[in-house]
């Protein structure tokens, strides 16, 4: 398992100046956007880079020798998701810097303020960015990167059709939403990160599956 | 070490059928054209591909249950396959320490330098020669016990070639215990060095012989067509016709001497073994 850690870390290193390209981008952004939302694109985009390098074991057949180096494929796809935790989480991380040190710089009320239900609400950023790994690591291993993405749009599409759709058929009616927004609300926001947590785990886990079984059924 | 019991593969009209056995301490040799079933071979003996039929042991198991722990015990080089090509040597060299607990840091390095092999380079900047170079390294650098190798030499160079099958022979010198399964269509390159081989041809093992079998015992015999009429074929195991009259492959090249004296009877090669084998008439 620690072998092939490494082995993405130095793949996912290899793509230094796009990298660099992103925290350079990710400076201005925490300077000129108030809010949190540097700590939601670098975990996003710490997420996406880890899932990347699905694309690089599969680029050039190098599935092939990947398979016959010491781990089964129950332990190639268990570093995946792994993996893709570690870069969500460090990634959040920077980002949590970032941002704490801008929103100090600049007084930010709201950071000031609400400190601590800002740093419990962020953390829970961290699920519900790492569900999109679940998604997206049977997929790319099922289609490949290729045909992976064209099935994400699809249901992506999918699911902007479903809300639309959604929304156009509650408009004028009561909104039966309205309850549950303030049920929402006054639960405490600790215990709606344990949910989200306990959610993410068990898609995960469900999702692990999945990928197991895809990977068990390829040829190589 | 490695035992191969009645594998089937079917692929769409191409149907690979085999059965071999690699004991403890031996080099095989698998030869064949291209699209006999060698790489098919190998990679159904890796787990890579499964059987419609039959199975594969290595050390006794199953090769698709095999854990990590018993892949440690594995070498593998193949063609068209190895580590990604946007990584350098220095972090292969990273990742193989964390991989194999046997891996022999020095040994690797060492060879990467009498190899000419950059360390700070990437794969993909590697010449065909460097990359089959480097693909050999890495399977015989965690003391291995069995190294499967699929076609290590194709495309390259003499010199690289040479390299590579000393590369190989140090590694039996230094491993006397080592199996190696390596498969060939450049058939010179497997007779200084296996035991014995498999003919593979549409799919289906044609032929088992030792090495030195082949090299002492078979021969090709030159005829023009009355010569012809009168050989004794009961030793001769295919024949075909040429501009000059016949050539014929016997597995008995003494019997022909002996018994037609001043017959043209070359050594014989593994080449001539798949050329008359799978090519005659």
């Amino acid at each position: 398992m620690s072998g092939l850690i490494e082995k993405d870390l130095r793949l996912t290193l290899t793509r230094k100046q796009t990298l660099l390209i992103f925290l350079i981008m990710a400076f201005f952004m925490g300077a000129s956007i108030d809010g949190a939302f540097i700590v939601s694109y670098l975990t996003m985009l710490g997420t996406i880079i880890a899932i990347g390098t699905i694309t690089y074991d599969e680029y050039d057949n190098g599935y092939a020798f990947l398979m016959t180096l010491p781990f089964d494929r129950k332990t190639y796809v268990k570093e995946k998701y792994l993996f893709s935790l570690l870069m969500a989480t460090a990634s959040w991380i920077f980002g949590m810097i970032v941002y704490v040190i801008f929103s100090i710089i600049r007084h930010d009320p709201m950071f000031m303020d609400n400190t601590l239900e800002l740093l419990v609400m962020l953390t829970g950023m961290i699920p519900v960015v790492y569900l999109c790994s679940t998604f997206m690591i049977p997929l790319q291993l099922k289609y490949g990167s290729e045909r992976s993405r064209t099935v994400l749009f699809i249901i992506y599409g999918i699911i902007a059709v479903i809300a639309i759709g959604a929304r156009s058929l509650l408009n004028g009616v009561d909104n039966p939403f309205a309850g549950l927004d303030l049920a929402l609300n006054s639960i405490p926001p600790y215990v709606i990160l344990i949910t989200l947590f306990v959610i993410c785990a068990i898609l995960t886990y469900v999702s692990y599956l999945i990928s197991v079984r895809i990977m068990e059924k390829k040829e190589f | 070490m490695l035992n191969v019991e009645k594998i089937v593969k079917n692929y769409g009209d191409f149907r690979l059928d085999v059965s071999f056995e690699i004991p403890d301490g031996t080099v095989t040799g698998i030869v064949g054209k291209n699209g006999a079933g060698k790489s098919t071979t190998i990679k159904l003996i890796l787990g890579l591909i499964r059987p419609d039929e039959g199975h594969v042991y290595i050390n006794g198991k199953e090769a698709s249950q095999l854990s990590g722990k018993d892949k440690q015990e594995l070498g593998v080089a193949l063609s068209e396959s190895g580590f990604s090509s946007y990584l350098c040597i220095k972090d292969i060299i990273v990742i193989l320490r964390k991989m194999y607990p046997d891996f022999d840091e020095k040994f690797f390095t060492d060879n990467c330098n009498i190899q000419k092999l950059p360390f700070d380079k990437k794969i993909k900047e590697f010449s065909t020669g460097m990359r089959a170079k480097l693909r050999v390294l890495v399977a015989i650098s965690h003391k291995a016990k069995l190294l499967i190798m699929d076609e290590p030499t194709a495309g390259l160079d003499v010199e690289a070639r040479n390299d590579i099958l000393d590369l190989l022979r140090k590694y039996l010198a230094d491993n006397e215990d080592c199996s190696i399964l390596l498969t060939s269509h450049i058939s010179s390159d497997l007779e200084g060095l296996c035991d014995d081989v498999y003919l593979l041809n549409d799919g289906k093992i044609i032929l088992h012989e030792d090495t030195d079998t082949i090299l002492s015992n078979y021969g090709v015999i030159k005829v023009d067509e009355e010569m012809y009429e009168k050989l004794d074929k009961t030793l001769i195991l295919s024949s075909r016709k040429d501009h000059y009259g016949y050539q014929c492959f016997t597995n008995d090249r003494k019997f022909y001497a002996e018994n037609y004296p001043g017959i043209v009877i070359e050594n014989g090669s593994i080449d001539d073994l798949i050329l008359m084998m799978t090519g005659g008439k």
